[in-house]
């Protein structure tokens, strides 16, 4: 690649790839990454504990519904 | 990060089916080829293959289009894709010819609720994770 091809891509590049400009992030994300670190996972409500438990025994008694259960997802 | 959300919403909504879909063509291989199982699942395996991922993909989009007008919960709004996809089901079985072995009936009555209870746990603990993950809860 000759000199003038060097020059001509820098030119190229100069044109097509504007300065950043203000390259810092208006805040500091870590804060909002801890925080939600620290929330961990969710709690889950006794009802959907419950629900889990019917289905489990319902398809327990009834295993002829685990076909048509897998049929649908 | 912020862009397509519906896009996200989709892919989101496909994930959950088409890592189960892996579940049940094994089980299907299984009971028809190792156990010669004499039932042609084959001629209606079109349901669960592309309708149901597509539907689920598509039902999330349209979550998140009511979501922006009226706050329905995802568990809540999931349940009622089984209202759709239990009716689309038995129609491809119909007109596919494909003959119901009649345990299903017979448990059909205890079939939709507990499918509606599925989805409602499956639609809020993992779409719902899904969707929070890509931004778009």
């Amino acid at each position: 690649m000759s000199e003038r091809e060097v020059d001509e891509i820098k030119k190229l590049l100069k044109r097509e790839m504007k300065p950043v400009g203000k390259a810092e992030l208006p805040r500091d994300l870590w804060p909002a990454m801890l925080e939600k670190l620290s929330r961990g996972a969710a709690s889950v409500p006794w009802w959907d504990w419950v629900l889990l438990a019917g289905t489990g025994v319902a398809l327990w008694l009834f295993p002829g519904m685990v076909p048509a259960l897998l049929y649908h997802l | 990060m912020y862009k397509h959300p519906f896009l996200r919403a989709y892919l989101a909504g496909i994930a959950i089916p088409t890592v189960l879909l892996l579940v049940a063509m094994t089980a299907y291989t299984v009971i028809r080829y190792v156990y010669d199982v004499p039932i042609a699942i084959e001629k209606v395996i079109v349901f669960p293959m592309a309708a149901v991922p597509n539907a689920w993909g598509l039902w999330n989009v349209l979550h998140l289009a009511v979501w922006q007008k009226r706050r329905i919960p995802i568990g809540l709004f999931g349940a009622a894709l089984p209202l759709l996809l239990a009716p689309g089901g038995y129609l491809v079985t119909r007109l596919l010819h494909f003959t119901v072995p009649p345990e299903v009936f017979q448990v059909s009555p205890f079939a939709l609720p507990i499918g509606l209870i599925v989805y409602y746990l499956v639609w809020k603990y993992f779409v719902g994770f899904l969707n929070a993950e890509l931004g778009i809860a």
